[in-house]
């Protein structure tokens, strides 16, 4: 499971990896596994008004804890799956002191919404919220405020928690969730955003996001080291030792806090005075410094973004873009609305990768080939072009110069990989090209051990890089604002305008906590 | 063109430092100033400049310097004229902000710097300026105009591609990639008449030869360096006792060295590619590059037959003049010194090595540098706003004899090495340094870096921190509290956390800095090279047409 997407069939499945004991019972299941099995989903957002002398009791948590447990990643598939996040502020409105959230990692700390990263990421620029955000700025956050006041962006809406819900019908999540909203009422615990999210397989047992594409097909596939007895974290499903995958291993510390990471050093996380309560919620000396424990083992950070997507957008753009290019290239038959999508994309609609010679063919799972390289295959990105979005997610060895720094340039960027955990929302469009004015998109979630280094560094780098690839003034076509999109081909390559096609609605920056540091957040500690 | 990156570093009176960065501030503003295009004043004032940039580094340690980093195109003298045109007003309020220099130098900074001076600044400027230690530059040999005006043809063909009436046939469609050339390359002779121009050379043959003729002195009189040990033996020596004294010697130092060669507890770094290590060569790389073993193996011993030839040569004259024997009499006994002396380079140089990685065990790193949040918050304020980005940073070397002989050998050596072997634009597997130096300053006290890359800072410390943490560990692991070296190559700038950190703590904020071309990446400018290169052609052959339609 966690080796493969979120939204793919259980039919067929690959081989997955999962942890070991002691750290299965201690990580929130979403690290391991999307929960596949559970099609219906509900995100809840939470906000506290609770008075501030509750803080530090942990009282709506326990409350939480009972009326929606939070899954570990050692059980059996359940009917039922939970998972909790916090924002910096619902940190500090469950109680920890300054000292202890001054000990979690700056860009968690300062917020998606910090004056330089809103423009690192691509969202705001000298105080202009860009294209692919909506209009008049995200609609929540966790406000966190700012260090220079005239710096600061507040959302209309404060998030403290994300609640994930997991169930294998809507009606039985929408019920669940009504529970966990009449529960946590008394507490001054508010549901004050949800979206429904969903992860329906069609007949051919392919999970598609909005516009229609095969989703969440490459994911990292972390290691430990089965040498070293602290190392050996992980496993694969049937129980064997799990090797390096030779293009998407990554070290277990890439996505858990307190385990070796790509710097070969335990990935640093928050930490709590080793005082009684800590020891009851049974947090780990492993990694702390003398006098402390381990709040962030077996935790991770929780990239939480909501793109919208307009789908009819989409594709009347690329009809519009197909039919331009065959007026005045009769030769140009192939180039529909269709071609053009996989090419931004980047595969084909059911997840195969373009490649020079037709599509990649499918693994002996009879899944979308995903060990591959572009520097052998595609060097040129006539297949898969090289500013379409799967290359700029992921480039792979794609960067490298010539064949003999391909393997160089691989090590290099799966320094920078992140853990998919979203899931679409809002209902399937009828007809693409009919915009039914519904709200619908993607609840993107990633998780990562270091957010500068992974997730802010793909967005940067590689998604929104006007000059990634050696291509000029143009960034990501799906995720991008409206631009140009270059489609390499013999002789001549082609360039298409595309629209703004998604925009952020809201998103922050979240702490997964283990399952012992959510003890510790639920204890109460006066 | 050859090119010149140099800097001026001066003392400043602590009590004038925050004056002297709001005037660097006012500086900025002005050449920012709306309703001019912005920096062109600078841009056509001086016009061989690439990047420019003025810092103030405050450090607990010394007071506040300011420096001005150049790099332009040409020798130095036509751009200080052109400093001085355009920015001696400027600069010499500046000057009053600094200390005035004790040396020999105070007289011309007293006639730059008295009321109502009208003395070109500068002339002070030029005798306080320091050559870089090492040095890079990307796109080497693209002088800045032709940079600019590649770029102009580079978005005219996009026009001329872009179909301007969307029903009109496209007269680029349905043809080959020869004729593609043809038909753009009439287009734009029109428009730019210098394509019917041969391209001047990037580097001419001259520079070539002179950078491998340092190169090679370097190599020789490292040889020569480490042979005297031997040498001195020699003469006096039957050689099956100098074989067994210089194996013994060697074997003792191997067991120390074996002893050591791990790395402290939990201080290992290892990474699989990017290194300077016996791993990074490969059969797979191209016979041409000195990466692939037997390249790497003729080339060695090409360099060792030669330095026997020259060392016999030249150390015969003195055999001769110290011995009285005739010059065909003293070639062989010389030759026999000289060879006797590489012999016992088999203990000198892992030796030395030894007493490195003495010294390394013993070396406390900073893992935690402390920051001030505000500086950094000023440093990240200022980046991200173009294709690229400026650091400029600051350390304190470590002391001790052998350090500093191998740090400043290893940065001639380093130096001399990429200017040998750098010149197709690129650092290695990086891509993305413009300009970058380092240089020593303060009597080799303190260390200089100054760069002028693409992207990101976090994405340049990571290029370094994955592609070239080999070369980076070399040139700055003797910084005071770099992350633990092993064998000055080894680890290092493999912590990437704890390096990005170091990094990070001993830079400044970079209060003016100037790009000549906001929108460019290293990348960029090399793929409009080859787009003008491919129609400055008359015309390309089928395989070359289609190599070179790739770019458009």
């Amino acid at each position: 499971m966690g080796a493969r997407s979120v939204t793919a069939s259980p039919v067929k499945e690959r081989p997955s990896w999962r942890l070991k004991p002691p750290h299965d019972q201690q990580t929130q299941g979403i690290v391991v596994s999307g929960f596949s099995w559970l099609p219906a989903g509900k995100a809840l957002f939470l906000h506290c008004d609770g008075l501030e002398t509750d803080a530090g009791r942990g009282l709506w948590l326990q409350t939480l804890m009972k009326v929606a447990p939070v899954t570990a990643s050692d059980g059996k598939p359940e009917k039922r799956a939970a998972a909790i996040a916090f924002t910096w502020t619902g940190l500090q409105k469950a109680g920890l002191s300054p000292e202890v959230l001054a000990t979690f990692a700056a860009p968690f700390r300062e917020g998606m919404y910090q004056d330089d990263r809103l423009r690192r990421l691509g969202d705001k620029l000298k105080d202009k919220w860009q294209e692919p955000v909506i209009d008049g700025g995200p609609l929540w956050s966790g406000n966190i405020p700012a260090e220079d006041e005239l710096r600061q962006v507040t959302t209309r809406t404060t998030v403290h928690a994300l609640l994930l819900l997991y169930g294998e019908t809507v009606a039985d999540v929408q019920v669940w969730g009504e529970e966990v909203g009449l529960a946590l009422a008394p507490h001054g615990m508010k549901i004050v955003h949800q979206l429904a999210l969903d992860l329906q397989f069609d007949e051919a047992g392919i999970g598609r996001e909005h516009f229609g594409f095969a989703d969440g097909m490459s994911q990292p596939i972390p290691f430990g080291d089965p040498d070293v007895a602290s190392e050996d974290t992980v496993v694969l499903s049937d129980g064997r030792p799990a090797p390096r995958d030779e293009w998407h291993g990554v070290p277990l510390g890439e996505i858990l806090l307190g385990h070796t990471n790509a710097h070969a050093e335990k990935a640093p996380g928050p930490v709590v005075r080793d005082d009684k309560f800590a020891r009851a919620a049974q947090l780990s000396p492993q990694g702390a410094p003398e006098g402390f424990l381990n709040l962030g083992l077996n935790g991770s950070y929780m990239v939480v973004r909501e793109l919208r997507q307009y789908v009819a957008r989409f594709w009347q753009s690329l009809e519009d873009n197909a039919a331009r290019i065959r007026a005045h290239d009769p030769s140009a038959t192939h180039v529909t609305a269709d071609w053009l999508a996989e090419r931004i994309v980047g595969r084909n609609i059911d997840g195969h990768l373009l490649s020079p010679s037709g599509l990649l063919a499918a693994d002996e799972h009879k899944q979308p080939q995903n060990a591959f390289g572009f520097a052998e295959l595609d060097p040129h990105g006539h297949g898969c072009p090289l500013g379409s979005h799967v290359r700029r997610a992921n480039p792979r060895d794609g960067l490298a110069r010539d064949y003999a720094s391909a393997p160089a340039l691989l090590d290099s960027v799966n320094n920078h990989r992140i853990l998919r955990r979203g899931r679409k929302y809002g209902a399937t469009a009828t007809d693409r090209r009919t915009d039914d004015g519904a709200e619908r998109g993607l609840l993107f979630i990633c998780l990562n051990a270091d957010i500068a280094r992974q997730f802010e560094f793909i967005q940067q780098t590689w998604l929104l890089n006007k000059n990634f690839a050696t291509l000029y003034d143009e960034t990501d076509p799906l995720m991008g604002p409206k631009g140009r999109f270059t489609i390499p081909e013999q002789p001549l390559r082609r360039i298409v305008d595309v629209q703004t096609f998604i925009q952020l609605a809201g998103g922050e920056y979240f702490f997964l906590p283990s399952l012992p540091a959510l003890r510790y957040l639920s204890s109460s500690r006066d | 063109m050859p090119q010149t990156i140099l800097s001026v570093v001066l003392d400043v009176d602590p009590h004038s430092a925050r004056h002297l960065s709001d005037l660097i501030e006012a500086f900025k503003r002005q050449q920012e100033e709306e309703g001019t295009e912005t920096y062109g004043r600078l841009k056509d004032g001086v016009p061989s400049l690439h990047f420019l940039s003025m810092s103030v580094f405050q450090g607990a340690h010394y007071d506040p310097i300011f420096v001005i980093e150049a790099n332009f195109d040409g020798p130095p003298a036509a751009f200080w004229g052109h400093v001085e045109a355009t920015l001696a007003d400027r600069l010499r309020p500046m000057l009053r902000c600094c200390k005035r220099p004790a040396d020999n130098d105070g007289l011309a900074y007293d006639a730059v710097t008295k009321p109502d001076s009208r003395a070109p600044v500068v002339s002070y400027l030029q005798r306080r300026t320091l050559r870089p230690s090492v040095f890079h530059q990307g796109n080497r040999g693209l002088e800045r105009d032709r940079i600019l005006r590649e770029r102009d043809l580079f978005l005219t063909i996009r026009d001329e591609l872009a179909q301007a009436s969307p029903t009109a046939p496209d007269p680029y469609r349905a043809i080959p990639a020869e004729q593609i050339h043809v038909r753009l390359r009439n287009a734009m002779l029109r428009l730019f008449p210098w394509l019917a121009e041969p391209a001047p050379p990037r580097i001419s043959w001259i520079e070539r030869a002179a950078d491998s003729c340092r190169l090679l002195a370097f190599l020789f009189a490292t040889f020569l360096c480490l042979s005297i040990p031997g040498m001195a033996v020699a003469p006096v020596t039957p050689a099956w006792r100098f074989a067994v004294l210089t194996a013994v010697l060697a074997g003792l130092v191997a067991i120390g060295l074996w002893s050591m060669h791990r790395a402290r507890d939990g201080e290992g770094v290892p990474t699989r590619s990017g290194g300077l290590t016996p791993a990074s060569l490969s059969v797979k790389n191209r016979l041409t590059s000195f990466a692939h073993p037997v390249t790497l193996v003729a080339g060695l011993l090409l360099v060792v037959a030669l330095y026997v030839v020259v060392a016999t040569v030249i150390g015969s004259v003195f055999t001769m003049l110290i011995t009285g024997l005739s010059y065909p009499d003293s070639v062989w006994p010389t030759a026999r010194v000289v060879l006797l002396g590489l012999a016992s380079i088999a203990f000198t140089a892992p030796a030395i090595v030894l007493w490195l990685r003495w010294l390394e065990r013993r070396d406390s790193s900073h893992d935690e540098p402390p920051v001030d949040n505000e500086l950094l918050r000023e440093m990240a304020r200022r980046e991200d706003w173009i294709a690229q980005n400026h650091m400029g940073s600051v350390v304190l070397v470590k002391p001790g004899v052998l350090r500093t002989i191998l740090f400043r050998a290893g940065h001639l050596g380093l130096g001399l090495l990429l200017r040998a072997i750098a010149t197709d634009g690129y650092l290695g597997s990086m891509r993305t340094v413009h300009f970058a130096h380092w240089a020593f300053i303060n009597n080799g006290s303190r260390l200089m870096f100054f760069s002028n890359f693409d992207h990101s800072w976090g994405s340049y410390l990571d290029d370094f921190i994955e592609k070239a943490h080999g070369g980076l560990t070399l040139a700055w692991g003797s910084g005071v509290g770099f992350p633990p070296t092993r064998f000055l190559v080894l680890d290092g700038a493999s912590h990437g956390r704890k390096f990005k950190a170091w990094a990070r703590h001993s830079m400044a904020v970079s209060r003016f800095w100037f790009s000549a071309y906001r929108d460019l990446t290293v990348d960029q400018i090399e793929r409009n090279t080859r787009i003008a290169e491919g129609l400055r052609k008359t015309t390309l052959n089928p395989q070359e047409a289609t190599a070179w339609a790739r770019d458009l």
